[in-house]
This record gives structure tokens, C-alpha cells and sequence, in this order.
């Protein structure tokens, strides 16, 4: 249960991971970074059984980069995410990767965010999750997401959405990596949940405060 | 073949043809993970390609055929005609006979006299051209049932633009998996013109 | 010691015994033929495969969006319209929301014919209630007594998943009921396969002191983006308001037209939608250009 997304912003593109391994039903790790970096531009965050995710993200950043030695020539962020794709689609015929994964990076045309999944589906979007907690933060993006957005109001939209995943999701992680990726390279920023969960938590108190306040008025 | 979730309808008409696809990019049947997913794929000016079914095999497919394609106009110095390239999509679906791509093709183009030419197939490349239109995708009971309401016979480009465009947005409307908009291609001898059509977003 | 009670007041009283009297004329029309015990099971020797056989037959309004919710100013019941069967679309104008009573709403999810039919059977419950009583039910009861009628149907295959939202003399009540018996009273649920993308938009819109109108609107609005993410779900959006003065129906938008009215579809000018990115990386051009300078 993996909790997985992204959007691109102004110059930018952010992604957010979970930071729980899980086996069954144990967190083994709650610092996990599920957030790979494909070089200095370019990250993919991945979900699925951590084997093939961690497989498939090193096996796509060290061909980036073998091309990169090998032809003088960096790969752009639409390279390689159809290359990656294309893996994805070889691999279905024998044994699939059981990878869902986005890639966001930023190149000469700005900043660009893929989806992919394990069915070798790849298309380029503005946001985008995986699994039930992403499925949670798509209908905040259609209602919360604009053109062009700043790095503050990307974080206010991360929050809304880790808020949502927390307060939803049955094995809602606490703990989140959130990685933004512009031309000069890869920021990492650690998000504890925590304090997001203590503030939601105080408005729902104060929600069922006044409803049992009301309620007693009307008994009155 | 319904995991995704797709419409095409490609039309003739008075030395024109029409195809149209729908928007939707949809995974795990329910969720909408995109609405600008276009299915029609450019071969060249005169003649296009529209894939249905499962997306990975889409776009493997369209990659492959467009490669095929452009080797060929590479090698001979012509383009293929619509007739050839259905044949060569055929040949290509059956290579794997046994294991197939899981993708219904829709050709639609005007070979070098203009002359019309249409076809549909199944995922292992079995043709059915017609002189009329033909549909593919998850629900093409519904967009048979349109189109064989309001196809007409030598239909001028603008006329065939609206009644393409209106069966494909009366055929998806009966379905849960696409939809979302949609777009259609008109080839004319004059060179090809697309457009965007407007439909329900649920 | 023995304490004698005098419990003579639960048979004879005047108007206990003028109610059973109307309640026995009632129940012989009505309550004889809808009564739990009154459905045979089909002679088979495995129940659970004919009843997978049968469901192909019946239409399921399986793809669906409900949701409920409690403010300060009553409750917000909004509804999708859509009925599937597999990827068809059997209908775009089914009514989801179903007006038990004036003061009683029920909404539907799951099989169709099962929700219209219980709920209306529950009507007649509450109806009775109400003869018997004197006064009207409240919440709490009408869903424990639907919540009973489905537990003792659980494991026969029916398929439902209701809110049941009304006003009683305890002010506001919400409650979930499913066909798994489970029965819940809270503030805040959306039910079908799209409720994970309305509770998405539901939750972090929602407050206590909303307004009557941005309560409607916000109900609207999530219905709205589950229509737009989830496959099954469509048609229209309805919403419906409760207040102590019973239900009111609000709005019903078809969502083709709503789409484009919560996004037009000609070119905006992007900097009006509200992305500050522009903004803010000149300004951090400019703090690095100062930084170089000094």
C-alpha cells in the first residue's frame, strides 16, 4: 500500500513517497526512500513489491547514465520515460516488474511529469499517484491544482493531500519524502506527518465539539 | 481488451475519409488517469492509424509500425499506400499469432489517386475493410448502432466531420470506459485536418 | 421477594389498543406480503453459485457516488445518477435518492432494485411507526430498523450501501447502513466506487460553520470530480439540503453541462488561474542577483 504522487509546478516538479517497506502486515523500515534519483534532472518514484522497484530504478538510472558516456548526449526527460516504458513492455511478456512508477525531471522544455505502470502504460501528465492513497489526491488535484504553481503553493498542495491520505487511507504511513526537482537539481525535503495528522485531528474535535453542542441545544 | 477503455470510428466519405478516436486514458477499468490520451497515430499526410485495447501495446505497436513505415519511405522514396500498410499491420499482429498484442487496429487513409480506404482488424490481424466505416474498441455495439443510423453514402468533408463526430459522442456516451472528448482527423486530398470535439466529462 | 409489575398499560391503554387495531388493518395490505420471512429460498443445493449466476441478471447501480454530511446547518445528501451493467451504460437518470418521508432520505449504491425496494419497505415501517406512536420516528430508529431488516437477509446475496439522513427531534442524523448489517452514525461518508475520489474533495473542504449554500456546493462540486475520475459514475449531480423543516431538493446539474461550467472550455489566460511560480522565481532571481552583488 504504497502512497505515491506528483505534479509539475512552475519550474518544477514534485514528488511524494511514502517512506514505509512493508511486509505483510509489518513496517520492516520507516525511513525507505522510494524516490530514485535517474540523474541530476530527472527522479522516479516507484511503487510496488521494493525488489522490483529498487531493480528496476537502478537498471533505469545506470543505462541513463551508460548513454550518457557512451554517446556524449543526455537523454531528456521524454527519452526516458519511453525508454523506461519500453522496458516496463518488454518485461510484461516474461515476468512482469511489478513497478508502478513517475517520473518527473526538467530539460530544455520546461518541467514534465510521466505516469507509468507496471502495464507499461506511459503518459505525460500534469499530476498523477498510484495506488488507493493516490487515488485519494486525484480528485484534489483536479480541484486544487493550477498552471504554473509556486514552490509554496506546491507544498500547500502536498499538505492537503498527505492530510486527506492520513485521514482515509486504513495503513496511512506517517512518514513522507517529498523530492523537487528543477534545472539545477534535486531538493530534498523530509515531511513529518505528524504535525499535518495533530491539526487535522484538532479540527475534526472541534467539529464533533459544536455537533454535540448543537445537539444539545435541540434537546433543550 | 476492456482495461483501458477506448472508441474509434473511422468514415468515408465523397473522396475523403474521417477517423475519430476518443480521449480517455483510464487503468485498473474505473479510474480516469487522463483525458487528452489521443489513440490516432500519423503515419503520413494521407493516411492514419487509430489502435484500440490495451495501452502498452498501443503504443509498442504504433512505435514499431510508424518505424516500419518510415524505413520503407527511407528505402523506396514514396510513402505506403493504406492498402500496403494494412497489410504490413496484419503481417506485424500475426507475427504474434500465439502471443498477441492485444490491440484492435482502425486504418484509415486516401492512396495516391485519393481514392478511400478503410479497415478494421482483429488482434491478430485478421481485415475486414469496408466502403462504408468501421468501429473498434470496447463498446462497438453502441457505435455500430449509431453510425449505421446516420452514415450516408458520398458525404461532402464538413458533412462527414459532423456525422463522425456526433456518432462517436453518441457511442461513448453509452459507455462507462471512454469518452472524455474526443478527436477526429479528415483527410482530404488537400492534406489533413483535426479537430477537437467537446463531449460529457463523466 | 418478587416485585409485581403492572404492565397492563402495554396491551390495553387506549390508544395501544386502537393502534394494533389500524396497525393489523395496515399490516394485512401491505406488511404480510413484504415481510422478511414471506422470501423463499430458491430450491438449490448451492446457494452462493446460483446466487453468482443469478446477479448477471439483475441491474446493478454498481458504479456509484453518494455522499452525506452534517454542518451547522443540517445535512448536505449529494448523488450521482449513473446505472452500469459491466461498461455499459444502462442509465445516466437513475434517482439515487430516495424520499422515504419528509424528513427521512435515503440514498442507494450497490444493486438497484434492492435499495428502491427496502427503503420503500422501510417507508412503510416508518409510516406505521408514526400511527402507532403518535409522533415521528427518529433517525437513530428508522436506520436500526433497516439495519435489522438487512442483518437478518445477510449472506442472500442482496447488495446495498445507504446513508440514511433525516431530522428528528435530536436535531440532524446521518447514518450508514450496508447489507453486511453494519450500521454506522456519523458526520461525514460517501459510499460507491467513486467515494474515494468525493471524500478527497469532501474532506479537506469541509467545515463545521459552512453556509447552506457552500455546504450545497461543496457537495455538488465532489460529487462532481468523482464523475470526472471514476468510469462508473455520471450523469447527474443532485443534492439535497435537510433542515428542521424537512428535505429540500437543491440543485440537479447534468454533469455535461457542469464540467464545463466549473471549466470553461475557452482559453484562459493561465496567470489568472492563481499559479504564483512566475512570481516567485523572479523574486528568487532577484534575491540571488542582490546576493552576488553584496
Amino acid at each position: 500500500m504504497d502512497v505515491v504522487f506528483g505534479f509539475v509546478g512552475y519550474d518544477f516538479a514534485v514528488l511524494v513517497a511514502d517512506r514505509a517497506a512493508t511486509q505483510q502486515i509489518i513496517v520492516q523500515k520507516s525511513d525507505e526512500d522510494k524516490i530514485a534519483v535517474v540523474d541530476g534532472t530527472k527522479i522516479m518514484a516507484t511503487s510496488g513489491p521494493r525488489g522490483d522497484c529498487v531493480a528496476f530504478a537502478e537498471y533505469v538510472a545506470a543505462n541513463v547514465r551508460l548513454y550518457r558516456l557512451k554517446y556524449q548526449h543526455e537523454l531528456d526527460v521524454k527519452a526516458t520515460a519511453h525508454y523506461a516504458r519500453n522496458e516496463l513492455a518488454t518485461a510484461l511478456r516474461k515476468g512482469p516488474y511489478q513497478v508502478n512508477a513517475l517520473l518527473a525531471g526538467v530539460d530544455a522544455n520546461g518541467p514534465e511529469l510521466y505516469f507509468m505502470d507496471y502495464l507499461a502504460t506511459c503518459h505525460r501528465v500534469n499530476t498523477g499517484g498510484h495506488g488507493y492513497g493516490g487515488m485519494f489526491c486525484l480528485s484534489l488535484f483536479d480541484k486544487h491544482w493550477v498552471p504554473n504553481m509556486s514552490r509554496a503553493q506546491a507544498m500547500e498542495l502536498v499538505d492537503l493531500c498527505v492530510a486527506e491520505v492520513c485521514e482515509r487511507l486504513v495503513t496511512a504511513p506517517t512518514e513522507y519524502l517529498v523530492k523537487i526537482v528543477d534545472k539545477k537539481g534535486v531538493e530534498v525535503i523530509e515531511y513529518d506527518a505528524t504535525e499535518r495528522l495533530a491539526k487535522r485531528r484538532e479540527v475534526q474535535m472541534q467539529a464533533r465539539e459544536a455537533a454535540r453542542q448543537a445537539a444539545a441545544r435541540v434537546g433543550a | 481488451m476492456n482495461q483501458n477503455g477506448s472508441a474509434i470510428i473511422a468514415m468515408v466519405g465523397k473522396d475523403c475519409v474521417a477517423i475519430a478516436s476518443d480521449l480517455r486514458l483510464g487503468i485498473n477499468q474505473n479510474q480516469t488517469t487522463a483525458v487528452d490520451y489521443s489513440k490516432l497515430h500519423k503515419i503520413h499526410d494521407k493516411l492514419w492509424l487509430g489502435l484500440t485495447g490495451l495501452i502498452a501495446d498501443q503504443l509498442t505497436l504504433a512505435q514499431k509500425l510508424r518505424f516500419k513505415h518510415d524505413m520503407y519511405e527511407l528505402r523506396e522514396n514514396r510513402v505506403m499506400s493504406p492498402k500496403v500498410f494494412a497489410s504490413v499491420v496484419s503481417t506485424t499482429l500475426y507475427e504474434k499469432r500465439f502471443q498477441p498484442y492485444y490491440t484492435e487496429p482502425v486504418v484509415a487513409g486516401l492512396d495516391k489517386d485519393g481514392k478511400p480506404y478503410i479497415t478494421s482488424m482483429d488482434l491478430i490481424g485478421a481485415d475486414a475493410s469496408a466502403d462504408d466505416f468501421v468501429v473498434a474498441g470496447d463498446n462497438v455495439e453502441s457505435l455500430f448502432g449509431v453510425c449505421e443510423s446516420f452514415y450516408r453514402k458520398d458525404l461532402e468533408p464538413d458533412e462527414l466531420f459532423n456525422v463522425i463526430g456526433n456518432c462517436l459522442n453518441a457511442g461513448v456516451n453509452r459507455d462507462c470506459l471512454s469518452g472524455w472528448g474526443g478527436i477526429v482527423t479528415l483527410i482530404t486530398k488537400d492534406g489533413p485536418i483535426t479537430r477537437t470535439l467537446k463531449n460529457r466529462m463523466d | 421477594m418478587s416485585v409485581n409489575l403492572d404492565l397492563s398499560f402495554l396491551h390495553d391503554t387506549e390508544r395501544g389498543a386502537a393502534s394494533t387495531k389500524y396497525r393489523d388493518e395496515a399490516l394485512q395490505g401491505v406488511s404480510n406480503s413484504v415481510h422478511a420471512s414471506n422470501f423463499t429460498a430458491p430450491a438449490v443445493e448451492d446457494f452462493d453459485a446460483f446466487q453468482r449466476e443469478v446477479i448477471n441478471y439483475v441491474k446493478p447501480a454498481h458504479g456509484t457516488t453518494t455522499l452525506g454530511f452534517i454542518f451547522e446547518h443540517g445535512i448536505v445528501i449529494a448523488v450521482d445518477s449513473r446505472a452500469s451493467q459491466g461498461p455499459y451504460i444502462s442509465s445516466q437518470t437513475v434517482k439515487k435518492v430516495i424520499e422515504i418521508n419528509p424528513f427521512l432520505l435515503g440514498t442507494m449504491a450497490g444493486g438497484a432494485a434492492d435499495c428502491q425496494f427496502w427503503q420503500r419497505n422501510l417507508g412503510i415501517q416508518c409510516r406505521l411507526h408514526e400511527l402507532e406512536n403518535g409522533k415521528r420516528i427518529t433517525v437513530r430508529a428508522a436506520s436500526k430498523l433497516l439495519a435489522n431488516t438487512l442483518y437478518s437477509y445477510k449472506g442472500r446475496g442482496l447488495s446495498m450501501g445507504t446513508m440514511i439522513a433525516g431530522w428528528d427531534l435530536n436535531g440532524p442524523g446521518l447514518y450508514y447502513v450496508d447489507s453486511e448489517g453494519t450500521r454506522l452514525k456519523g458526520q461525514r461518508f460517501s459510499v460507491g466506487s467513486g467515494s474515494l475520489f468525493a471524500y478527497g474533495v469532501l474532506d479537506q473542504g469541509y467545515r463545521w460553520d459552512l453556509s447552506v449554500k457552500e455546504a450545497c456546493e461543496l457537495g455538488r462540486r465532489a460529487i462532481y470530480h468523482a464523475t470526472f475520475r471514476d468510469a462508473f459514475s455520471g450523469g447527474t449531480v443532485s443534492v439535497y439540503h435537510v433542515g428542521k423543516n424537512g428535505w429540500t431538493k437543491v440543485t440537479g446539474d447534468d454533469v455535461g453541462e457542469l464540467h464545463f461550467h466549473y471549466y470553461p472550455s475557452e482559453k484562459i489566460d493561465e496567470d489568472s488561474l492563481g499559479g504564483l511560480g512566475k512570481k516567485e522565481a523572479e523574486e528568487r532571481a532577484a534575491a540571488e542577483a542582490t546576493a552576488m552583488e553584496t
